[in-house]
């Protein structure tokens, strides 16, 4: 009688509920591989996704159990939506109560879309018209990697170096503030991240010779609350007497100018563009530096700090708390700018407060997030410039032959500038204590030239030609054990893998490839559960909520560009696009039906796209 | 001396300040020029956006047959002089016009 209820229920499209979806550890046969656990904070309802990484803790976890892995092959489009814009797709959409947020790549075009309708029509439309002339000056394609919401207001960064907040209401501008000159080569493709009355902002243009920079802004009205550059003298980089490094070559006075020569700090980039996260109890944030400028590294002698590194700072005031340079004098191009997952692990009888980095470099590493010790540091895919990092030092061990030399080609180093895994962020899963992420298998033959600081062009000198490692896949996908450093399972994938990743509460896994298809995977075993083809690359961040009609829908945005153009001569590679998909079990919910549904807009979406948009 | 004859001629043809779209470069398929081209190419950082085989990256590829701006070799000298709206800095006050020209002989010499 039960189950011919439920059938009766499913068949009349009324919405499954949600069973336990709050309780992680609801699934008494799934046992966790690790002990790892996570501060979900600050703890949305279920069905909500706020900010990109939908916690503080960057988990990207949902708790959402209606899609599973019983239905989750009868997942189908339930409605889709274009932009119209070309350049990569890099953002996750944000649901905030009924309404969907999201922002196009330039020229930044935000929408809000109304869940609760038909076809989720535009509820408004807003064009900030950021300065075209910040097309070249930025280095990876013309992207946004996400948006926030807070008090109200849509906020975001748009690539001209100005922030802006709409009302998230009606789409009226209520603030906009310039942080840096975009003809010197600053850009802003970063994240904005919303705590309290504070949203944390880092620059971008580490091609460019530019002076990194991360600041808080004030919610109400986008006036500066601190700035802390990551290169120059202690005081303009928030480094005080509260600053703690864990390993004694990173404790010293004015390290930022001192581990350069003259005055190469001032183009030395450093430039904080990644994700950030934020510890409550702490009451700190966490983010990354990029590389060194020039990226020839012949030119700058020295462990160029604070480059390639971590920082953890204030939240309120900004005063640095400790750092850890991942790739000291970095030759590589291996920014530090990867996602910080914050977790708490079982760590020899005891338990740590960790974050866990997959960087750039090819180490995934567990730091402890309290003074900056890495307990653990393991290759999490193929790399040859290190044998190890030296636990007692932090120090890698570099292999004699990964250093590059001006003029002359040196075959063969892997990874090359683009890292074992870039900006896309992986997730984590308190049910299983595992990290998912999306990685390379690349290799690069590097010639390195003599490079000039010239204002608002890239100051740069990599030659690389790019190519796959052993085995010939560009990408993969992993399952990730922080505590004991190694991979639980992992699939290969025939281009480089870009996506971000969600997780949910039933142990499903979703992410994208290159080549455009969407999968499902069993967080435990690694096997694919379902797979489909679309429109274009998959290298933005999925993500699950609940409609205002109660069911479960995952969404993603489609449209290459970014760094996945690294892999623009490889068969398969697909055209641009601009789609945002939106599934749900059997295409049920808002967007289809047996009767002539219509859609309800408040607003046009805007005509002005000029036919050039794709190229620059 | 073949260096001096080039100078010699471009100092004489005072129309190349005013460079249109229908200009003919008057080094291309000079080897000097093109040689002297590659090594601005890089010393100018053109390289950063175009690649150092041409093939785009930060900025568009220069070695197929799609030209926003145009693709004769006097558009591609005005595109270099003067910039562009969406992002390539302008050089004429960085670069000289043989500079320029040189430069465009590269570019011409590697067109598919």
């Amino acid at each position: 009688m039960r189950r011919i209820l439920l059938v009766a229920t499913l068949m009349s499209g009324v919405a499954i509920p949600a069973l336990s979806a709050d309780d992680p550890k609801s699934d008494a046969a799934g046992k966790s591989f690790t002990g790892a656990t996570a501060n979900l904070a600050p703890g949305d309802a279920p069905g909500q996704w706020t900010r990109q990484s939908r916690d503080y803790a960057n988990t990207r976890y949902s708790p959402l159990t209606q899609i599973n892995k019983g239905n989750v092959g009868r997942l189908r489009v339930a409605w889709s939506f274009s932009d119209g814009q070309m350049y990569g797709h890099e953002g996750a959409p944000l649901v905030v109560g009924d309404t969907m947020y999201l922002v196009t790549p330039f020229p930044n075009i935000a929408y809000a879309l109304d869940l609760s309708k038909p076809g989720a029509p535009i509820k408004w439309v807003f064009q900030p018209n950021p300065d075209p002339r910040a097309i070249g000056e930025a280095c990876c394609d013309k992207v946004l990697r996400g948006w926030a919401y807070a008090d109200g207001k849509l906020i975001y960064n748009l690539l001209d170096a100005n922030t802006v907040a709409v009302d998230a209401a009606t789409g009226k501008e209520v603030w906009r503030v310039k942080l840096d000159d975009v003809t010197n080569g600053t850009t802003l493709t970063q994240s904005a991240f919303v705590v309290g009355d504070k949203v944390y902002v880092g620059s971008s243009g580490g091609e460019l010779g530019t002076n990194g920079w991360f600041q808080a802004l004030d919610v109400k009205d986008g006036h500066t609350v601190w700035k802390a550059f990551t290169n120059g003298p202690d005081s303009g980089m928030l480094i005080g007497p509260g600053f703690k490094p864990f390993y004694s070559w990173m404790v010293g006075k004015d390290l930022g100018v001192s581990t350069w020569p003259g005055d190469m700090w001032k183009q030395g980039a450093s430039a904080p563009w990644g994700f950030v996260s934020y510890d409550p109890d702490r009451n700190e944030v966490y983010y990354g530096t990029s590389n060194p400028g020039p990226r020839t590294p012949s030119q700058r002698p020295g462990l160029n700090l604070w480059s390639s590194a971590l920082f953890a700072r204030d939240a309120t005031t900004g005063a640095a708390k400790w750092a850890y340079q991942f790739t000291p004098h970095d030759e590589w191009d291996y920014d530090g700018i990867n996602e910080n997952v914050l977790i708490d692990i079982p760590w020899k009888g005891g338990h740590r407060k960790v974050l866990v980095h997959f960087n750039r470099n090819g180490f995934a590493y567990t730091i402890d997030r309290t003074n900056g010790e890495v307990l653990v540091a393991k290759p999490f895919g193929h790399q040859n410039w290190a044998k190890e990092v030296d636990l007692k030092t932090g120090m890698p061990v570099v292999n004699d032959g990964a250093h590059p030399i001006v003029e002359k080609k040196v075959e063969n180093i892997c990874p090359p500038d683009i890292g074992v895994k870039n900006w896309n962020p992986s997730a984590f899963s308190p049910r299983t204590g595992l990290l998912y992420a999306g990685i390379f298998n690349t290799c690069m033959d590097l010639t390195n030239h003599i490079v000039k600081y010239i204002p608002g062009s890239p100051y740069d000198g990599m030659e690389m030609v790019r190519h796959p490692g052993p085995g010939g896949n560009w990408g993969e996908f992993i399952a990730w054990d922080p505590v004991q450093g190694k991979r639980v399972w992992s699939l290969k994938e025939d281009m480089m893998t870009w996506s971000g990743v969600v997780v949910t509460g039933s142990d499903l896994v979703f992410y994208g490839t290159l080549d455009g298809w969407f999968r499902a995977v069993d967080a435990r075993s690694g096997k694919v559960l379902w797979s489909q083809k679309l429109g274009s690359a998959i290298m933005s961040q999925p993500i699950a909520y609940l409609g205002p009609d109660k069911r479960e829908y995952i969404a993603v945005y489609t449209g290459v560009g970014g760094g996945a153009g690294v892999n623009r001569r490889v068969n398969g590679f697909p055209p641009g696009g601009n789609t945002l998909y939106v599934f749900s079990v059997d295409g049920a919910g808002i967007g289809a039906g047996l009767t002539q549904l219509k859609t309800d807009a408040k607003m046009p979406a805007p005509v002005s796209v000029p036919p050039a948009a794709a190229h620059n | 001396m073949r260096g001096l004859t080039l100078a010699l001629m471009l100092l004489a043809s005072p129309a190349l300040a005013q460079v249109t779209a229908d200009t003919a470069n008057p080094l291309a398929g000079n080897a000097d020029a093109i040689e002297a081209g590659h090594a601005l190419f890089g010393k100018m950082n053109c390289a950063g956006c175009h690649a150092y085989d041409l093939t785009g990256g930060m900025g568009p590829d220069l070695t197929d047959a799609s030209w926003q701006y145009g693709g004769k070799p006097g558009e591609v000298y005005r595109t270099i002089a003067d910039g562009t709206p969406r992002g390539m800095p302008a050089w004429k006050d960085k670069m000289t016009v043989d500079e320029i020209w040189q430069v465009v002989a590269y570019i011409q010499s590697k067109k598919q």
